[in-house]
């Protein structure tokens, strides 16, 4: 009859007792599963959210590092628009030999969101300056002028010439303005040219077509090529892999973009140095993209590029930083939200778990103290037949811990079944920008219980546990053990 | 016959009760030589439990010298104390205090726990015992489905598991009726004649006491009177009222036709 034996009689023949442990044991094994398991599922959540938001945050960053970087320079457009040259006989009054700004449709023409040279300059020589109605379009520049902007002005990252030519029929159109009627012919405009330098860099700037949806964009040191705007495509009639004729000269086309503003549905891209060709404006730009190297120093730039070309218009893209710079702030809000959340939750979990641990230990401590107290005479009577003081602590040590090792095994069980009901209930949901998760485990509305059972309930864990459960048995059951073995068999033998 | 196997020598005990000191032993003496049966009396407060505690290595003595079989107790440490309750003494307690969840059997093996026995011979022993005090075939009942008396003789045979020096019984009849009362003073008689056992009994009743060989009357924490018991007629194969031989198992004596067993008071209050 050894003591394991007499362990296990004692804890049958206590069966109150011994569903008193287990359930107190249990229902904390239970909650330390499913807690870590709870834990693991929100901090999955919001490191995906966090995963998210950062990327979104770089993205937006990288997107005001480079559009809202972006400063437009280019010479106040006149009157007389700037056409090109061609042998079609469509329209193509004005050109470069005008004076430029003489008859300044002046800034307006950047209004209302149009794009320089979207609308072809006006034709009749100074009726309707670009202006309201035409836009204008802006002058030619002569390239070399600008060449030093990069090296003489601090803050530059690049500078990126464009030309850009529309081409288009005249239209004849009666207005009436202030009361007069007027017929006015403007150029009904079927393709704009934009041609943009392919140097190495013009992947680092946006100066290329984003959207490519068949084919692919304009690679550096290109030429004979273009990428056509699905208008364009419809237009010339040609896919990726034809051919088209461009102001005589045949351009293969590499690939089709969808526009992503109203100002590039008629746009089409190709080499500066083609377009300068084909539109007879070699040395000629019509604007400059200077881009700052950061968004701070973007308006001491436009500055100093005012100062130093007084005779450019020097726009910056400050709504959309604002706009960018607005959404990366609301982005990192979100992401603070979401790792704080996550560390509530783990600190949350913490907290739970040792109450857990100090309420469990402390259950078993005076169930065994019980336990001990009501054994008393038994105590004395084994001390008296000779049993020495470490037999009568082992024995009851051992109880407590195989008490501990049953409910070990049934917490894990209740552990595995309930850890998602119990670590919802238990824990913070990981909130996410308003669009709070809905208990632990369930991540926008997926639930994520399979994920859980596999992932975080290994063996590694339960076993841990189960080392958790004895460990706890242990501690709760060591001090009722070292009072058995104190108790002096003389004193035990009067107790009743 | 004459070795001692309880050597006590002036022995005092005083108890703390609270700052106040309360002498429980002053002073006293007693050698009890193997193979006696000795009876302690002597009325509540006397000392009694407190000298069988001491006798029995479970409380120590303030001074005095109490050696068991040689050994005194009264320096060992603590921590080595155990083995001598363990092999020297076997306790018999008024309450049997028998380990409920365990049967007659198992209860007769736990002193032989940590022993170095086997397993098989602590079964062997333990059947054996059971035998000897009269409950063959009833090893495998548990306390609560045998009678006080069964209880007792469980436990006597508990005490005898180790073959102890000698047993040590506090108040051994105390919860008995007066049948199984006889039926457990006869067993100890017995045991002492056929094994030679040696016997201190702690006990209120003198009817009980009257079956020793020898009692011992304590009062104030010393042994006031010392006085023969029929035992000693018995052990001389004479019976204890008219002097005539009698043989061992005799109940009644076959001279006179007086019980051997029945008695009167001893010690008068």
């Amino acid at each position: 009859m050894g003591i394991i034996n007499r362990a296990i009689r004692n804890i049958s023949r206590r069966k109150i007792r011994a569903l008193l442990v287990i359930i107190a044991l249990g229902f904390s094994m239970a909650i330390m599963v499913s807690i870590p398991a709870g834990v693991l599922a929100n901090q999955q959540t919001a490191s995906t959210a966090s995963t998210n938001l950062s990327n979104v945050i770089s993205q937006t960053s990288a997107s005001i590092n480079q559009t809202a970087t972006q400063i437009d320079c280019s010479l106040a457009p006149s009157f007389s628009g700037f056409g090109f040259r061609d042998s079609s006989g469509s329209g193509t009054s004005g050109g470069s030999g005008f004076t430029p700004g003489q008859f300044s449709g002046g800034a307006s023409g950047n209004s209302g969101g149009f794009q320089p040279g979207q609308f072809g300059g006006g034709t009749i020589g100074g009726q309707f300056g670009g202006g309201a109605f035409n836009g204008g379009q802006s002058n030619p520049m002569n390239e070399s002028l600008y060449t030093d902007i990069n090296s003489t002005i601090s803050g530059v990252a690049a500078v990126e010439p464009i030309l850009q030519a529309s081409e288009g029929q005249n239209v004849t159109q009666n207005l009436s303005f202030n009361g007069y009627t007027r017929s006015i012919t403007r150029l009904d405009v079927q393709y704009t040219i934009e041609g943009i330098p392919l140097t190495s860099m013009v992947n680092s700037y946006p100066i290329l077509p984003t959207n490519i949806t068949a084919g692919n964009n304009l690679q550096a040191g290109a030429t004979g090529e273009v990428v056509l705007s699905e208008n364009n495509s419809a237009y010339f009639n040609a896919g990726v892999g034809n051919t088209v004729t461009i102001l005589g000269q045949t351009f293969t086309v590499v690939g089709i973009y969808s526009p992503s503003s109203v100002s590039q549905t008629q746009t089409l891209f190709m080499n500066l140095s083609d377009a300068q060709t084909i539109t007879n404006n070699t040395g000629y730009i019509t604007s400059l993209a200077v881009f700052a190297q950061n968004s701070d120093v973007v308006s001491q730039v436009a500055t100093t590029l005012s100062t130093m070309h007084p005779e450019l218009t020097v726009t910056t893209d400050q709504t959309r930083l604002t706009q960018l710079q607005t959404l990366q702030s609301t982005y990192n809000t979100e992401l603070a939200t979401a790792q704080s959340a996550n560390n509530q939750t783990y600190s949350t979990a913490v907290e739970e778990i040792a109450i857990v641990v100090v309420a469990t230990s402390l259950i078993v401590l005076f169930v065994m103290l019980y336990t001990v107290k009501e054994r008393t005479k038994e105590i004395g009577t084994l001390k008296a037949i000779g049993f020495s003081n470490s037999t009568v602590m082992s024995q009851f040590m051992l109880e407590g811990i195989l008490l501990s090792i049953i409910a070990g095994v049934v917490g894990i069980a209740i552990g595995l079944i309930a850890a998602p009901t119990i670590s919802s209930l238990l824990l913070p949901s990981v909130g996410l920008g308003g669009r709070a998760v809905a208990g632990a485990v369930v991540v926008s509305g997926t639930s994520r219980i399979g994920g859980l059972s596999v992932a975080t309930l290994n063996p590694e864990l339960i076993l841990a546990l189960f080392g958790a459960s004895v460990l706890l048995g242990t501690l709760g059951s060591l001090y009722p053990a070292w009072r058995a073995a104190k108790i002096r068999p003389a004193e035990a033998m009067k107790y009743e | 016959m004459s070795k001692p196997v309880l050597q006590i020598e002036n022995l005092n005990k005083t108890y703390m009760l609270g700052k106040r000191e309360v002498p429980a032993l002053k002073g006293l003496n007693l050698t009890v030589n193997a193979g006696e049966f000795v009876a302690i009396m002597g009325p509540s407060g006397s000392g009694k439990t407190t000298l069988l505690n001491i006798i029995g290595a479970i409380d120590k003595p303030t001074s005095g010298q109490v050696l068991l079989d040689g050994i005194d107790v009264g320096k060992m440490p603590e921590n080595q104390l155990y083995k001598i309750r363990r092999d020297k003494m076997g306790f018999v307690f008024q309450t049997f205090n028998l380990l409920p969840y365990l049967n007659a059997r198992e209860n007769v093996e736990l002193p032989m726990e940590g022993r170095g026995k086997s397993k098989s011979e602590q079964k062997k022993r333990a059947s054996e015992l059971l035998a000897l005090v009269g409950l063959s075939g009833r090893e495998g009942h548990r306390p609560q489905r045998l009678s006080a008396g069964e209880q007792q003789r469980v436990a006597i045979a508990r005490a005898l598991a180790n073959n102890p020096a000698f047993i040590l019984a506090d108040e051994p009849t105390g919860n008995l009726d007066s049948q199984n009362k006889q039926e457990i003073i006869k067993l100890l008689a017995n045991l002492n004649l056929t094994q030679g056992t040696t016997i201190i009994m702690v006990t209120h009743d003198s009817q009980a006491a009257n079956h020793t060989e020898r009692m011992l009357l304590l009062k104030d924490g010393k042994i006031i009177k010392e006085k023969e018991g029929l035992h000693l007629a018995k052990k001389n194969n004479k019976c204890p009222h008219c002097g005539a031989a009698i043989q061992v198992n005799d109940e009644t004596c076959p001279t006179c036709k007086k019980s051997i067993y029945s008695s009167d008071e001893v010690f008068s209050s």
